[in-house]
């Protein structure tokens, strides 16, 4: 998007309002977390978000909420569902004269990978097809790390889960390749559907701001750096998202009804700087270095983006 | 008031349709789709004011009524057998976020082996859920019911949704004469849907269905709904009463029908009792004191009312469409449990599985129920729970096995 | 009050933070316990909190086969592995100490100072395991010297099961050879470090059952259903005890570019009316993002060392 007409050009744009108050239950650090709080100043108050098991259902945990906004947990696999329910009941007791207009609230889905690719993956593809008006947030930690860090299949290659050990078999830890949501959900042609990293809230911000013109499904999947899961030091979130970034390994763009564009364009630092500041990658180093392996990650950023900046 | 040929599932869509539902969230299945379809078209019609949306699963449609119940709609949907169990894990959420909606089950057998015709496995699966459940005999109390429970369901001693249970074929695609009411008459009877514990809207934010670790608070939300459903026993003779005054129609918890005198009580649930009437008829005719009691509220189990029922009763039978295997019938364990502290209790209660699978019980499967209870009055002997099967049906089954390349005898070698 | 059949248990309760290793330490005593021929139990016990935010966990062992499970109400003994537990009331860390219990607690004052300040019954023992930590595995996981100083305070348990112990259990959490090596080396030190086996010999005070049943009566759906009408009550929580590092802007040198407020993940950071960012330390949970991304480095960190 052009730096020129967009909303936000610097950090001072960022609203210093929050939505989310501190003391929440989840980890120091949690990168995922930061991208969400800064989602939300722009959504601002009149949201009711639809959260899905996961790190974040713990955000509200009774008695305690941190939101001066709505929310309403669900199951793992419906969220979208429950959005669905939701936006339904707000638009006919609107339009009943039940509830005044100015009563009505942006519908927000929470779900992690796990969630938006694996057992929800029903649920959100049905929404989408519905064209729910919604936003959907995907904090992608490329794991169960609710759960203690288990492969889902938003899991790189080459990532250490605790259900992915490296080990004599297979030795690079998970062997598939990160399913690619991004392409799935853009075949459902949505009107707005972007990727944002919390290293880069500038882009993030003018994303959702951008998302808010579009009425239907509008979908984000944030980078999520896991302090315990990724196995790195609590400060280190913002900067291993950014590495994520300047690598190509995790790509900003965005997608205007299936037009993909990218937002950012990386210097491609290389890919290793990235994998070493992550225990979960450790294996690919230590104690001897898995050069195919690392070769193979290299090969596939490389494809990927070959692929896009030919075009 | 008029009165037409409805189906089961025609009379639970007028149901809906009269009680003014905001919202149905839906997905097929047989035997339940005639009721989706005609709600959808009397919206399309423009003939019911509120919002339809076709779902992708059960999952997502119990997940959605849920919700919207949340938000503060009226909400109303309907599944059968698979489709109850597939969004199973649902049922105890919006029991546990404790909204009033109201869920229409076609009972169906369970697979494997898949199946079409009734039985009761589906909906006795919910039956710990905290749904309110009541079991529907014909058409019209189909309809009937479902006004009833709206108002069971909103109340503020309740606020549990509400299960309402029909036979797959027997009823959803039987035609009977079905009264269906004036809009007025309802409006007077059933009153705008009015939250003010779960509802969503800018002015007023909250968090629904919160999680809650630690045992002490999580046993204070369970045992709340507990107390929530136990309510319902007053709460339905309340509903119940107003209801026949403006309808006319009498429902209660337990519907008794020849129990007065009666020796012999023979307990059934659902369609199929239509069938336990008229072999009750036949014994009277014989001279034997025969009665019946059909359990139409499920949960809660209104076990005092039982009790006065069945005090001083020389027998008890009980027939489950249903079956619990390794343990037997699932309500004749309720029932038990009812009688067990009554001083004078029926000498003896026993248990029998029929008709699963929609199989028919037969007049000979009713006779010999009666031949056993008289047995175990003179004998003081109670036979284990037993299944009602025929020789007939023995035959049938051994016909299918030869055609299916196996025989019984063949097996035993 | 001398009870026949729990004469030989000893109870340890650990309380710690998510991360810093307690349920390993607890596991560690276990096994040490385990090779010594103990009837063990050990188990851990952590709410929905993660990373940083207060748990416990619990060790029995026992000549007799042990007829308990679960929490610990009243240990023999008590390890705070951190001391910013002490102040923390929902961490509960006092519950059921008695005169038999030895508290263990993690800082460098000593003992005297820390029965002055909370009024601790019983024996107090404390010794500065972070600072072991930190020196000689390089960090502050405090998983084997914790459980050394419990192993040596049993004294029922020798260096080698110890050892042995150690190295068991941080080789099925998949820690390098190196590390573990590392994690031998601190725990030795610390069972060093602690004197002598705690003397005396108690059997735990019979826990006192006032408590009564009483009867639930129905309450309005408001009440009875779990949600929550309060916004942002989290607040209430001040997890700003999770720290272990306290982040501090020096406002003379800071330039107002606004990046620790915008990176903040835990909404900790405000600006105030002059432009520049102040830190809400009643929650900031120490995550040191703030420390990490100022791009003039004008944010120290300083080491936590009393938060009560």
């Amino acid at each position: 998007m052009s730096m020129k007409n967009a909303a936000y050009k610097k950090f001072k744009d960022i609203s210093r309002e929050e939505h989310i108050s501190p003391g929440t239950a989840l980890c120091t650090g949690c990168g995922g977390l930061l991208a969400l709080r800064l989602a939300y100043k722009v959504l601002g108050e009149n949201v009711v978000i639809v959260n899905a098991a996961g790190c974040f259902t713990l955000l509200s945990v009774y008695p305690y909420s941190p939101f001066s906004s709505s929310w309403m947990y669900t199951a793992m696999a419906c969220a979208p569902a429950g959005a669905q329910g939701i936006r339904d009941a707000l638009d006919i007791l609107i339009k009943k004269g039940k509830l005044k207009s100015e009563e009505n609230l942006k519908v927000v889905v929470l779900t992690g990978d796990g969630a938006a690719n694996d057992i929800g993956l029903q649920s959100t593809s049905a929404a989408i097809y519905r064209g729910l008006d919604f936003y959907y947030f995907c904090y992608d930690n490329e794991a169960y790390s609710n759960t203690g860090f288990q492969m889902s299949s938003a899991t790189p290659y080459g990532s250490r889960t605790a259900t992915s050990l490296p080990g004599e078999i297979n030795p690079q830890g998970t062997v598939q390749r990160k399913k690619d949501l991004f392409e799935i959900w853009r075949a459902h042609k949505p009107p707005y559907l972007a990727t944002v990293s919390p290293s880069h809230p500038v882009d993030l911000s003018n994303k959702f701001e951008k998302a808010s013109k579009f009425e239907g499904p509008k979908l984000f999947i944030a980078l999520s750096p896991c302090p315990p899961g990724w196995s790195f030091d609590a400060s280190n979130s913002v900067n291993i998202a950014r590495l994520a970034v300047q690598t190509g390994i995790w790509p900003l763009k965005e997608a205007v009804y299936g037009e993909v564009k990218h937002t950012v364009i990386p210097k491609f630092k290389p890919v290793e700087e990235y994998l070493r500041t992550q225990n979960r990658y450790d294996h690919l180093f230590n104690p001897v270095k898995q050069v195919d392996v690392i070769d193979n990650i290299k090969k596939d950023v490389e494809q990927y983006w070959e692929r896009y900046l030919d075009s | 008031m008029v009165k037409e040929m409805l189906t089961g599932n025609s009379a639970a869509a007028w149901g809906a349709r009269l009680s003014e539902v905001d919202y149905i969230p839906a997905f097929p299945i047989t035997p339940q789709t005639e009721i989706i379809e005609v709600i959808s078209q009397w919206i399309n019609d423009g003939e019911m004011n509120a919002k339809f949306t076709n779902m992708d699963s059960e999952h997502s449609m119990i997940t959605a009524a849920g919700t919207a119940a949340a938000t503060g709609a009226r909400v109303f949907s309907a599944t059968s057998s698979q489709g109850l169990l597939y969004g199973y894990e649902m049922l105890y959420n919006v029991t546990g976020w404790r909204v009033p909606l109201v869920l229409v089950n076609v009972s169906r057998g369970l697979s494997a082996p898949i199946t079409l015709e009734p039985d009761h496995n589906d909906v006795l699966s919910a039956r710990d859920s905290g749904f309110i459940q009541i079991h529907a005999e014909t058409c019209q109390e189909i309809l009937d019911t479902i006004l009833m429970a709206y108002r069971i369901a909103e109340d503020e001693r309740v606020l549990l949704p509400v299960l309402i249970n029909m036979d797959g074929f027997y009823l959803s695609f039987t035609r009977e004469p079905v009264e269906v009411p004036g809009k007025d008459e309802v409006s007077k009877f059933l009153p705008e849907y009015n939250p003010k514990h779960a509802f969503f809207k800018a002015s007023n934010p909250m968090s629904q269905g919160v999680a809650v670790l630690g045992g002490s608070a999580y046993s204070y939300f369970k045992y709340q709904m507990h107390l929530a459903s136990l309510n319902v026993l007053t709460v339905h003779d309340e509903v119940a009463g107003e209801f026949k005054r403006i309808f006319g129609r009498s429902y209660s918890a337990i519907e008794a029908f020849k129990i007065d005198d009666a020796e012999y009580v023979i307990i059934m649930s659902n369609s199929f009792t239509i069938k336990g009437k008229a072999a009750v008829n036949k014994f009277r005719e014989k001279g034997l004191k025969a009665g019946l009691l059909r359990l139409r509220l499920i949960r809660p189990f209104p076990s005092n009312e039982l009790k006065t029922l069945l005090k001083g009763k020389k027998a008890v039978a009980v027939i489950d469409q249903n079956i619990s295997p390794g343990s037997g019938g699932i309500l004749s364990k309720d029932v038990t449990t009812a009688l067990y502290h009554e001083p004078d209790r029926p000498e003896v209660i026993l248990s029998f599985i029929g008709g699963l699978g929609g199989k028919d019980i037969s007049h000979a499967e009713f006779n010999h129920i009666v031949e056993e209870m008289e047995k175990s009055i003179e004998t003081g002997i109670v036979p284990e729970t037993q299944l009602l099967y025929t020789k007939n049906d023995l035959d049938q089954i051994n016909n299918l096995l030869n055609i299916a390349g196996k025989t019984l005898e063949e097996l035993r070698n | 009050m001398k009870n026949s059949t729990n004469e030989m248990i000893k109870r340890v309760r650990f309380h710690g933070r998510g991360g810093q290793g307690m349920k390993t330490a607890s596991r560690i005593v276990g096994t040490a316990s385990f090779l010594e021929g103990f009837f063990v139990q050990d188990c851990p016990l952590y709410g929905a909190e993660r990373r940083g935010a207060p748990m416990v966990a619990f060790t029995r062992l026992s000549k007799e086969p042990i007829l308990e499970r679960g929490l610990i109400v009243s240990p023999d003994i008590n390890i705070i592995a951190d001391e910013t537990l002490l102040g923390d009331k929902n961490a509960n860390v006092f519950q059921g100490i008695w005169e038999g219990t030895v508290t263990i607690v993690n800082t460098h004052y000593p003992a005297s100072h820390v029965r002055n300040v909370h009024g601790i019954v019983g024996e107090i023992v404390t010794l500065d395991v972070t600072e072991i930590a930190l020196n000689v595995i390089g960090e502050s996981v405090l998983s084997s010297t914790a459980a050394a100083v419990v192993c040596k305070l049993t004294g029922v348990i020798s260096e080698s099961s110890l050892e042995k112990a150690v190295t068991r259990e941080l080789s099925s959490i998949n820690l390098k050879k190196e590390t573990i090596q590392k994690n031998v080396q601190a725990a030795l030190i610390c069972f060093d470090r602690i004197p002598e086996a705690h003397p005396h010999y108690f059997e735990p005070i019979k826990e006192d059952k006032k408590d009564e049943i009483v009867k639930l009566e129905y309450a309005d759906a408001c009440l009875g259903s779990p949600s929550v009408y309060a916004k942002g009550s989290t607040k209430l929580k001040k997890t700003g005890n999770w720290r272990l590092f306290r982040p501090v802007i020096d406002h003379e040198k800071c330039s107002r570019c606004y990046t620790c407020f915008v990176y903040c993940p835990h909404s900790c950071i405000s600006i105030d009316g002059d432009g520049y960012p102040q830190i809400d330390y009643d929650n900031c949970k120490g995550c040191l993002t703030c420390f990490y991304e100022c791009p003039k480095k004008v944010i120290s960190k300083d080491r936590e060392v009393k938060a009560w």
